[in-house]
């Protein structure tokens, strides 16, 4: 299964690999900017529209 | 404007034609030029938010995801509460905007409006039935939306408030006609304890380390052998404090992950390198602050961004209590001038991204909220100038970069009320003159004297807390002090004052919303003098007031258990001290007051009546009634007899200058007799915001001459729009009959003056001597509009081209183009004063 492990926004946590954050550049219509969600490394990310393969 | 013409054009150019708007685009940095036009416009156009702006679902999910979690855990309620913060705070998306120095935001992303879905289920409704603001895809959101409301029917803070209020005072004050807002302590204006948390001597962790302290002293007493009356209220002691703690840990965490993902950005994704440099210093100051003091500018504002971004996590505020030159001028004064860390330049980029950042700051608010606020999210009136607590000129160069800063970013939220005293330098006056003329409409200007003295006549605050005052929300004086602060000020003591007058006509029935809202004063046709009549204005306006004041005492009084706020607890030294919640009304001086909306068609009406009735005998009582109940349909001559030919306040005319005065002294009176919980006033304080055209489809004909439908008058002592026909001074010498301090809390005043005539050195003195006479007169407060007719009709007729239009409407400023049509009209009909 692809988790967000295996994604190129997923940013492990150092004490902690097993959780992260989802770090993504959004460039809306009158900014641009970057995101981070924390999320589980081992997360399903198969229907994750962001998912970017490492 | 096309960018190739502002390019073309120079600033002088600008200046001279007082487009001002393209003369700070061209000015400031090209940061500031990027920040400034990021940010999406948050404040309802109108009453509706602009296109693209959404309500935030992230929040609502995860706070409802967490109490569902919590529901059956045996923790009392301000710890689950206190724990649903921290899992906001936790879990919540976070984003850090290109060229940004500080960081942080209420919501999630951009373009979202927070929504915190547990303050009043009859409120989520609106969230469902705002499809302007659903985002998409709307039947998803729709779906999330439902499932929230759904949870919090009957656990929201007002579900759980409602039962106990007094059900009719309840039903009249939610029919809409007489108050604006609802008796919540997680929604209003809440003040903060800055000479505890502001002024550099702690932050969270030495406050952690202070609360597990008096955690371990609590547990010991409760087990060491005995027992008293006392025993028990320890235990309640020690879950606040645990409640307070949650809350600053999870305020540390939020900060590291700011931190974070500063460094994954400068890391992994950017390639310039002083934008590197740049993101490894917003990194150091989220890792300092809020954990431990600010040592910089920077993090002086990061820090105070997370104060509010915390603070509104938890409760919804509407205003911005704040005084930003002095617990941030000394790290301005260390960086610029002592350490020369800082140019002056980047210094403004700090102080304009800082304006900035409160400026897309937005909580979702129901319409009746966003009418009544119209191009804004709430009145963030920062407070600057004023005194010391030992009496000495406060005024610093933040002070003045601020100023600066206000013109190149021309922000219409904050806005600044400057605190004027004698010994104010000509160097600052001129900075406050440079914002008026340029048409900010702010700085406002408040006589601190007046309003130092004003705050201890009222709540006893001592001299050297009252001399520190922000504040709270438009223009009420509030001492950021221990036990001066108010945490919360509910709007529903807003009166809409003008249903006083009308009430005394209908014998308390209010023919708009159908029911009996006011007190049974008779038969108005059977008074046969205007004693009467004004006797039944005073039982009218005693019966308004006291509905408002006691829901909002009930409120406060049951707020510590049932609606508690333990981050703003954490931040309170009485708090942190007793181990109660900071809404513990024995813990607090008393700082209330009523907002008196629409409060001069009382005083014209009264005069109106006395003179065209009682003393003339033109018109007898019945025929006024009659004409009343008709919208004045079919008696136009007589209705413009009331308005032409009745004094009419604001002209120096003592016949009515004396009702205004004899009105204000009934109601300080009374304010007197009413007590809010913690033993003190309540006086009034008659202002506006954009209340007066809220209301104008709410309140019947009136004795002045005024339709149903009608805007009202525009401030809370500024005379009816086109009424006052003798000259400015006139109108100050009119409201200086009023006296500032024992009269009321403070009296909004608006003025607008000419473009033209204040143009140059000589327009600068012109006013200085106006504002000369202002101060001998003891007025509290003034505020300008200093845009001329032509760009406001121009605006009206292409408002693309004039997007950046700054108004001054009642107790706070908007872009012009986001204001109803009606209020446009109603600013432009306002006298245009010559000095």
């Amino acid at each position: 299964m692809t988790t967000c492990k295996d994604c190129k926004r997923f940013f492990p946590l150092e004490d902690n690999p097993e959780k992260g954050d989802c770090v993504e550049r959004i460039v809306d219509p009158r900014q641009a900017y970057y995101k981070s969600k924390p999320v589980n490394a081992g997360n399903d990310a198969v229907s994750c529209s962001s998912f970017q393969k490492k | 404007m096309a960018k190739a013409a502002i390019a073309d054009r120079s600033v002088k150019e600008f200046e001279e034609k007082q487009e001002w708007w393209w003369a700070a685009e061209k000015k400031r940095s090209s940061r500031l030029d990027y920040l400034r036009k990021a940010i999406w416009k948050k404040g309802a156009i109108g009453g509706l938010y602009a296109p693209g702006v959404k309500v935030d679902l992230e929040r609502p999910v995860l706070q409802t995801q967490k109490a569902r979690a919590l529901e059956f855990s045996p923790d009392p309620y301000v710890i689950k509460f206190a724990k649903m913060i921290a899992h906001i705070l936790d879990n919540k998306t976070i984003f850090i905007t290109d060229n940004a120095q500080l960081v942080g935001y209420t919501g999630s992303l951009p373009h979202t409006i927070a929504w915190d879905p547990s303050l009043g289920s009859f409120l989520n409704e609106e969230v469902y039935n705002d499809p302007t603001a659903i985002p998409d895809p709307a039947e998803k959101s729709q779906q999330i939306i439902r499932d929230v409301n759904n949870y919090w029917i009957g656990k929201s803070d007002l579900d759980k408030m409602i039962p106990v209020f007094d059900m009719e005072d309840l039903g009249k004050m939610l029919s809409g006609s007489i108050g604006w807002g609802v008796p919540i302590a997680r929604g209003g204006y809440s003040s903060k304890d800055y000479e505890y948390i502001m002024t550099g001597k702690r932050a969270y962790q030495a406050i952690i380390d202070e609360l597990n302290q008096k955690i371990d002293e609590a547990d010991e007493q409760t087990h060491a052998p005995g027992a008293t009356t006392e025993t028990s209220k320890i235990y309640d002691k020690i879950n606040n404090w645990e409640a307070m703690k949650i809350t600053l840990e999870a305020g540390i965490r939020v900060a590291k992950r700011y931190a974070r993902l500063a460094r994954i950005i400068a890391e992994h994704f950017e390639e310039d390198s002083n934008r590197r440099e740049e993101l490894l210093r917003v990194a150091e100051s989220c890792e300092q602050v809020p954990a431990y003091p600010p040592r910089t500018l920077q993090e002086s504002f990061q820090y105070d961004i997370f104060i509010q971004m915390m603070s509104r996590t938890e409760a919804v505020e509407g205003a911005w209590p704040a005084r930003p030159d002095y617990y941030h001028g000394p790290y301005y004064d260390k960086d610029v001038n002592i350490k020369k860390n800082l140019t002056k330049e980047e210094a403004i980029d700090l102080v304009g991204e800082f304006l900035i950042r409160a400026a897309e700051v937005c909580q979702f608010k129901p319409k009746f909220a966003r009418e009544g606020l119209q191009g804004i999210d709430g009145t963030w009136v920062w407070t600057i100038g004023g005194v010391d607590k030992e009496g000495r000129d406060a005024c610093n160069d933040l002070t003045v970069a601020l100023m600066q800063a206000a013109r190149l970013v021309r922000v219409a939220n904050p806005t600044f009320g400057f605190r004027w005293h004698p010994r104010v330098k000509d160097e600052v006056m001129r900075e406050i003159f440079e914002c008026l003329r340029q048409g900010l409409g702010y700085p406002n200007i408040r006589h601190d004297p007046v309003l130092i003295a004003n705050s201890m006549h009222w709540y006893g605050h001592p001299i050297e807390e009252a001399r520190l005052w922000c504040n709270q929300a438009c223009l009420s004086p509030c001492p950021p002090t221990k036990h001066g602060f108010q945490p919360m000020r509910m709007a529903n003591a807003t009166a809409n004052c003008a249903k006083i007058i009308e009430y005394v006509m209908t014998g308390g029935y209010d023919p708009v919303v159908n029911m009996q809202v006011g007190a049974e004063t008779g038969d108005v046709t059977s008074f046969t003098d205007f004693e009467q009549f004004f006797e039944a204005w005073t039982t009218q306006m005693k019966t308004i007031f006291s509905i408002l004041v006691r829901a909002v005492n009930r409120a406060r009084t049951l707020a510590p258990n049932l609606t508690p706020r333990p981050f703003l607890s954490a931040i309170s030294e009485r708090s942190i001290e007793s181990g109660m919640d900071t809404l513990t009304p024995s813990l607090e001086r008393g700082n209330a007051w009523v907002t008196a909306f629409t409060w001069v068609e009382n005083i014209d009406s009264l005069a109106a009546v006395k003179k065209l009735v009682f003393e003339d005998k033109k018109y007898t009582m019945a025929e006024l009634k009659n004409a009343l109940e008709k919208n004045w349909e079919g008696h136009e001559q007589m209705r413009l007899d009331f308005v032409k030919n009745a004094p009419k306040w604001g002209n120096d005319d003592d016949y009515v200058d004396d009702i205004m005065v004899r009105c204000l002294k009934t109601a300080a009176k009374f304010s007197k007799e009413l007590k809010c919980p913690s033993g003190n006033n309540w006086p009034i304080l008659p202002e506006n915001v954009s209340g007066n055209i809220h209301y104008a489809n709410i309140v019947g004909a009136l004795p002045n001459g005024r339709r149903l439908g009608d805007a009202l008058y525009d401030g809370g002592i500024s005379p009816g729009p086109g009424l006052d026909k003798k000259g400015p001074t006139a109108v100050l010498k009119s409201c200086g009959k009023i006296n500032h301090i024992t009269d009321g809390r403070a009296f909004l005043l608006n003025q607008r003056l000419s473009p033209t005539q204040l143009a140059g050195e000589k327009g600068y003195q012109l006013w200085r001597a106006y504002m000369r006479t202002w101060a001998d007169l003891e007025l509290d407060h003034i505020q300008f509009n200093v845009v001329d007719d032509s760009t406001l009709r121009a605006a009206q007729k292409d408002p693309e081209k004039y997007q950046e239009v700054i108004v001054r409407v009642a107790g706070y400023s908007a872009h012009f183009v986001d204001i109803s049509r009606k209020t446009q009209d109603n600013i432009i009909q306002r006298t245009v004063q010559g000095l």
